[in-house]
């Protein structure tokens, strides 16, 4: 089965609250969607996610999969999948397969509950896997250190897909992953063996990353996050990477001063347009080029949000922190 | 020997890659004919452990000679592990340059152990005018701890010292030591940092081929098989070596020093049209990182290439120049928005 990206915008105002919705929704044609909500000022729920967890999740760095809907996965055998697939990893190690750097002398995979992020009816809970390991000359009560995290989520999910699913499936579409690339694809293996299901990059496009840039940038003064970081592939032998983090201030300030700039009065203040997210990100790229003569957008145009996944703080966002 | 010891041989071996073993040992000298000889290399390397735990026993080996072996082992093959950080040691007083091995040798020791009484010491000259020290530290009522050394590398006749794996608790320390020893008056973060200890020493000292602006630009080969099919003409090849030539004044030519990234901390005003912004007096603040497997030569082909305009700015050419990849810019000051300023 193939499926082929399609991306749609829509920017609406929720006539119950009056108050900047904006829906991104990534369509896999021929009949899988993933959509997120983010509403600054819109609270509904008071979401309970525990602190920890929500450090957490704001300060990894995550990589994006969807995945497909995983066939028997029962909510009720997360300890016994934990012990399958700390032996998978194991049995992995013995074969050959490096699994991280610091040669620990256990790995042990941890599979939990997280509950808060599914909304809406039709969501189904969140399940974190965290893998720990013990550093070789360690001493037997030292904390273990975990070395990979991933979760898999579904946050307002198109309510149509869900219901059409049979029981035995269980729709996590969203799967982001911490840690090196040779456990995460153990554990991609893992999942695809037992659960029948497949993996693909959530590779985002040039436009979907302004807009996700800008939002970010908007959402500032209610979420106070840190750093606005962006990520450039420069294609030169060898290749070279750029990353451009943006004190969160004064990326505020520059958003501001551009849609001061842009936008005329009598337009509702919560709607944003193209021209204002493109302006916002031709300034930030200006700046640039002043100090260092290099064009940015002659790079490879997929550049990456890699601080915070956005997705994961629009979410989380609604939340009291 | 004692579990320390041991563990510290079981780990060494399998450090050092199955084909340094027996050069390294024979390079140690410390092994006995007859016990080198008895050693089979071609057995596995838990097979070689065991062999020569049971020498070490034989020999009445310790902690100490262990050490040695790491130090040596470090210094052949395994300067790539871990981040070094280059210092540079300033005001060097009359007589610094009759500083030669053995005094720098007695010195350092005597001041770090009056400093800090718990500490491991070792050093060892390499060929190329190069001190290796490797330091063990202790905390007041603990043994060194020889899992976790520090290792710099002074080059004498050179103001340039290397560090890797220094607790920030214990530089003020160090620093106070190689100061003292090397007769200077104080030692300052010299902003590079690298995986390789070759090539930042490279870059710090000039030791790679460097290209000077010449009136005729000199063509400097590329790796191009158009050039060698006489049927395919370059369009602008003119624009193309000019390109090239001040690429390769910029960073170098031929093999450059591998370093793997280059941090600025831009501190200057917003330098875009947004007009609100141009008003503000506050700097724009941010942080851009350049990162590669071998950063220079990157930079070189984005210059060479057009990516990056041509004459290189400052910025980029700065990092082989002044032999830095570390850099705050500020602003000159409130007039002059054009020129940018370097902090240390």
């Amino acid at each position: 089965m193939v499926l082929f990206p399609t991306l749609s915008f829509r920017i609406f105002h929720s006539c119950l609250s009056r108050a900047l919705s904006c829906s991104l929704t990534l369509s896999f044609s021929p009949s899988f969607s993933l959509s997120f909500f983010l509403s600054p000022s819109f609270s509904l729920l008071p979401l309970q996610l525990a602190p920890e967890l929500v450090s957490l999740l704001t300060k990894a760095e995550w990589q994006l999969w969807y995945v497909t809907p995983l066939f028997q996965f029962k909510y009720t055998r997360l300890k016994s999948y934990s012990r399958q697939l700390s032996a998978f990893i194991a049995a992995e190690r013995q074969q050959g397969v490096a699994v991280e750097t610091e040669g620990g002398h256990g790995v042990k995979a941890s599979f939990s509950l997280v509950q808060g992020l599914a909304e809406r009816e039709g969501d189904t809970e969140a399940v974190l896997i965290q893998i720990a390991s013990r550093p070789m000359f360690s001493r037997p009560d030292d904390p273990e250190k975990t070395i990979w995290s991933g979760w898999f989520s579904c946050v307002h999910g198109n309510v149509d897909y869900l219901t059409s699913l049979s029981q035995d499936f269980v729709c996590l579409p969203l799967f982001c992953s911490s840690g090196t690339e040779n456990i995460t694809s153990i554990v991609r293996s893992w999942f695809s063996r037992f659960f029948d299901c497949s993996f693909g990059c959530l590779e985002i496009n040039h436009t979907t990353l302004q807009w996700l840039a800008t939002l970010w940038t908007n959402c500032q003064q209610e979420a106070d996050l840190q750093h606005l970081k962006m990520t450039w592939t420069v294609p030169v032998a060898p290749p070279m990477q750029i990353t451009y983090t943006v004190n969160s201030e004064d990326a505020w300030d520059l958003w501001s001063s551009v849609r001061k700039s842009l936008r005329k009065d009598t337009e509702e203040e919560e709607a944003i347009d193209l021209e204002e997210v493109e302006e916002f990100m031709r300034e930030l790229k200006s700046h640039f080029y002043r100090h260092f003569k290099l064009h940015l957008s002659i790079s490879n145009s997929r550049y990456m949000m890699s601080t915070l996944s956005l997705l994961t703080e629009c979410a989380l966002l609604k939340m009291p922190i | 020997m004692d579990d320390i010891a041991q563990s510290l041989l079981k780990r060494l071996v399998r450090r050092i890659p199955r084909q340094m073993l027996q050069p390294t040992l024979e390079k140690w000298g410390r092994l006995q004919k007859a016990q080198l000889e008895s050693m089979d290399f071609t057995l596995s390397k838990y097979a070689l452990t065991e062999k020569l735990l049971s020498i070490c026993e034989e020999n009445d080996w310790s902690t100490k000679h262990i050490t040695e072996l790491e130090l040596l082992s470090y210094i052949i093959d395994n300067p790539n592990v871990g981040m070094w950080h280059a210092y540079q040691l300033l005001d060097p007083e009359d007589d610094a340059h009759t500083v030669e091995l053995m005094q720098f040798k007695e010195q350092f020791k005597s001041h770090l152990t009056e400093l800090i009484q718990n500490v491991s010491i070792k050093i060892k000259k390499h060929t190329d005018e190069a001190v290796w020290i490797r330091l063990a530290w202790g905390e007041s009522f603990s043994q060194p701890n020889h899992f976790k050394p520090t290792y710099v590398v002074h080059y004498l006749q050179s103001p340039y010292v290397f560090m890797t794996s220094l607790k920030s608790k214990h530089r003020p320390l160090l620093d106070q030591a190689l100061v003292l020893a090397t007769r200077c008056q104080s030692i300052k973060d010299a902003n590079l940092s690298g995986r390789k200890l070759i090539a930042i020493r490279d870059l710090l000292m000039k030791q790679y081929e460097q290209v000077f602006p010449s009136k005729f630009p000199r063509h400097i080969p590329e790796n191009n098989e158009n050039a060698r099919n006489p049927l395919i003409e370059q369009e602008q090849s003119a624009l193309s070596s000019n390109r090239l030539q001040m690429a390769c004044e910029a960073f170098g030519g031929g093999k450059l020093p591998e370093i793997q990234s280059a941090v600025y901390r831009l501190k200057t005003k917003f330098r875009g049209h947004a007009k609100n912004m141009a008003q503000r007096k506050e700097p724009f603040k941010c942080v851009v990182k350049f990162s590669s497997t071998n950063l220079l030569e990157s930079l070189r082909s984005c210059a060479s290439s057009g990516i990056a305009s041509t004459p290189v700015t400052p910025l980029l050419s700065s990092i082989p120049l002044k032999g830095r990849n570390y850099f705050v810019i500020t602003d000159n000051g409130p007039g002059s928005s054009q020129t940018l300023h370097q902090q240390k």
